[in-house]
C-alpha cells in the first residue's frame, strides 16, 4: 500500500491534534502505542527510529526533570526538609509532557516515508502556493539536518577531550547552554546557504512551473483521509465525556 | 614531550617502534548500504613519521580514519589502540590520545568565538587560565587568526576555518594526530606554516597520519605512503630508509 504523502499529513495532522488535546498520560500512553502501530503498519524500523533519537533524550528528560520539580500539588513523594522535589501531580505531569513529544516525534517520522518532491508537488496540486508548500517541505527535510548537526556536534566536542557522559549536570548544562548558539546560528547558516544555492539554480524563475510527476490518490487515500479525521473527532468525543 | 603522559603501559615507553594503533581485517559498510566501504583493512602505526593515505574519491579514505578514531564501529575485525581495544575507550579519551581534523571543518567548530574554539579542549581539561591564553595566543599568531579573535568561527571563510580547526586540535597537543585532506583550501604561504608545524610535532616524537590528494605535499612530507583502492589497501610503502623526518 503506497500511500499519497497528503493522506500522510493529514494522519499526522489528527495524531498531533490528538496529542495536543489529550491531557492524562493514560490516553497518551495509548496514543503512542497506536503510532507506533502506525509506524510499523508503514513498514519503519524502530530500532533505527530509536537510534536516530538518541540525541534527543537528554533533552527529554530536562523537560521531565523540570516539570516534575516546577510542578505544585500532589503527594509529596520527595523533599529535603521543607523543601519539596517531587510530588505525585509533577510526576504526572512530567510524564505527559514527554509522552506528548514522543507522540509528535514518532507522527512525524511516518512523514519520512514520502520524499520532500512529492510533498510539495501534492501540496501545490492542492492550490498550496509554491512558495508556502515549499517551506513546507524544507521543514521536513530539514529536521535530520538538526539532527546530524547535533551529533556532529556532539562528536567533536568529546573528541576534544570532554567527557560528555561524566561531567556533573551543573557542568552538563552549562555545556549545552554554551553549545547551543553555535549549533543553532550554525544550521541557519547552512539553510540560507541553501536557499541562495537554489535560487541560484532558478528557482522561483518561473511563474508557472510544470511538474514531471502527478499524483493520483487512490481509494485507500480517500477512505483514509475521511476516516482519520472522523476517528480523531470520534476519540476527542469519547476523552471529553470520559472527563465530564 | 615525550608522550610519557599519554602512555598508561609500562611495557610501551621506551620502545620507538611500538604499535600504537593498530588496525586488524578491518571490514565496514555503512547501516542500509549493501557493498562494503572497507574490506580487510589491516594497518599499523607507530608515534612516529608522518604517514599519508592517499587513494582516488570514494575509497574510503575518510571512512578510515574516522574507523581510527572511534567515531565509526567496524563490522568486522578489531582495532586496538596502546594495546587495548579501541571500544574500551570513550571517544573523550581517545580524543586525548589522538587529535582529529575532520575533512569539513564545518563539522567541528562549535564555539561562539576564534579564541574559545583554540582554548576549549584547555579549558575543559581545567587549565590555568593564564596558560591557556598564552598557547591560545600562539596558535592565533602561528596560524594567522589574531584579527579574528572574537569572531564567530562559522563566518570565517574555508581557509580560514580549516587552519582554525587545525589549530584547536594542534592546542590540545595530542600524541598522534590524523588530519583528513589538511591542505584543501590552503593557500601556498599557509601550507608551508602548516607543514612547518606538522614537521615540529613530528620532530617531538608524536606520529601522523595525513590524508591526501596533495601531490606535493604527500612527496614531501610522508614517510610512508598507504594507497588505498576500492576500500583495500593496494600498496604500503612502509618506512623509506632516510627519511629526515621520520624521527
Ligand atoms: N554517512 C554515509 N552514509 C552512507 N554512505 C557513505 C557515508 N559516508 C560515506 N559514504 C560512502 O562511502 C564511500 C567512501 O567514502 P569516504 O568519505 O570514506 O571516501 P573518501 O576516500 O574520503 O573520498 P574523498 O576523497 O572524496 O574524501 C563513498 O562511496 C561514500 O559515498
Ligand atoms: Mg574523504
Amino acid at each position: 500500500m503506497r500511500l499519497d504523502p497528503r493522506t500522510k499529513l493529514i494522519m499526522v495532522l489528527c495524531v498531533t491534534t490528538l496529542a495536543v488535546i489529550y491531557n492524562t498520560a493514560e490516553a497518551l500512553l495509548l496514543l503512542l502505542a497506536a503510532t507506533i502501530g502506525l509506524l510499523l503498519l508503514f513498514g519503519i524500523d524502530l530500532k533505527q527510529v530509536i537510534i536516530g533519537l538518541k540525541p534527543y533524550f537528554f533533552l527529554l528528560l530536562v523537560l521531565f526533570w523540570a516539570q516534575c520539580i516546577f510542578t505544585p500539588g500532589g503527594e509529596v513523594l520527595l523533599a529535603i526538609g521543607p523543601v519539596r522535589l517531587l510530588g505525585t501531580r509533577g510526576l504526572l505531569l512530567g510524564t505527559s509532557v514527554v509522552l506528548r513529544l514522543l507522540v509528535v516525534i514518532a507522527a512525524a517520522v511516518i512523514l519520512t516515508t514520502s520524499n520532500s518532491r512529492d510533498f510539495i508537488t501534492g501540496l501545490v496540486q492542492w492550490k498550496v502556493p509554491y512558495e508556502i508548500a515549499f517551506m513546507v517541505s524544507v521543514t521536513i527535510s530539514f529536521l535530520p539536518v538538526f539532527r546530524d548537526e547535533l551529533v556532529n556536534v556532539v562528536t567533536a566536542v568529546q573528541l576534544r577531550g570532554v567527557e560528555l557522559k561524566q561531567v556533573p549536570w551543573g557542568k552538563k548544562i552549562y555545556l549545552f547552554r554554551h553549545l547551543f548558539f553555535p549549533v543553532v546560528y550554525g544550521a541557519i547558516l547552512k539553510a540560507q546557504q541553501l536557499s541562495v544555492a537554489m535560487e541560484a539554480r532558478g528557482f522561483r524563475a518561473y511563474p508557472r512551473r510544470t511538474y514531471l510527476r502527478q499524483l493520483y490518490l487512490t481509494r485507500w487515500d480517500y477512505g483514509l483521509m475521511l476516516a482519520c479525521p472522523g476517528l480523531t473527532l470520534l476519540m476527542i468525543g469519547l476523552y471529553k465525556a470520559n472527563l465530564g | 614531550m615525550t608522550g610519557k603522559d599519554h602512555m598508561p603501559d609500562g611495557d610501551f615507553l621506551g620502545k620507538e617502534e611500538a604499535v600504537f594503533l593498530k588496525l586488524d581485517q578491518i571490514s565496514f559498510s555503512y547501516s542500509g548500504k549493501k557493498s562494503a566501504v572497507l574490506s580487510g583493512v589491516s594497518l599499523s602505526f607507530s608515534r612516529k613519521g608522518i604517514t599519508a593515505i592517499i587513494g582516488p574519491n570514494g575509497c574510503g579514505k575518510t571512512t578510515l580514519t574516522k574507523l581510527m578514531v572511534g567515531i565509526l564501529s567496524p563490522i568486522d575485525g578489531a582495532i586496538t589502540l596502546e594495546g587495548r581495544s579501541l571500544q574500551e575507550y570513550t571517544l573523550a579519551q581517545i580524543g586525548r590520545r589522538i587529535g582529529y581534523v575532520f575533512q569539513n571543518p564545518n563539522h567541528q567548530l562549535f564555539c561562539s568565538t576564534v579564541a574559545e574554539e583554540i582554548g576549549f579542549g584547555l579549558t575543559s581539561r581545567g587549565e590555568e587560565p593564564e596558560a591557556i591564553r598564552e598557547r591560545v595566543d600562539f596558535f592565533l599568531d602561528y596560524f594567522d587568526l589574531l584579527s579574528y579573535r572574537d569572531q564567530f568561527p562559522l563566518h570565517l571563510s574555508y581557509g580560514e576555518k580549516q587552519r582554525l580547526a587545525i589549530a584547536a586540535v594542534l592546542a590540545g597537543a595530542p600524541g598522534f594526530l590524523i588530519l583528513d585532506e589538511p591542505t584543501v583550501g590552503l593557500d601556498a604561504y599557509r601550507k608551508k606554516l602548516l607543514l612547518n608545524q606538522l614537521y615540529k610535532v613530528a620532530a617531538m616524537g608524536g606520529g601522523m597520519v595525513i590524508v591526501s590528494h596533495d601531490r606535493d605535499l604527500v612527496e614531501q612530507a610522508a614517510g610512508r605512503i598507504i594507497t588505498l583502492e576500492n576500500g583495500r589497501v593496494k600498496q604500503d610503502s612502509g618506512w623509506k630508509g632516510e627519511n629526515g623526518h621520520a624521527s
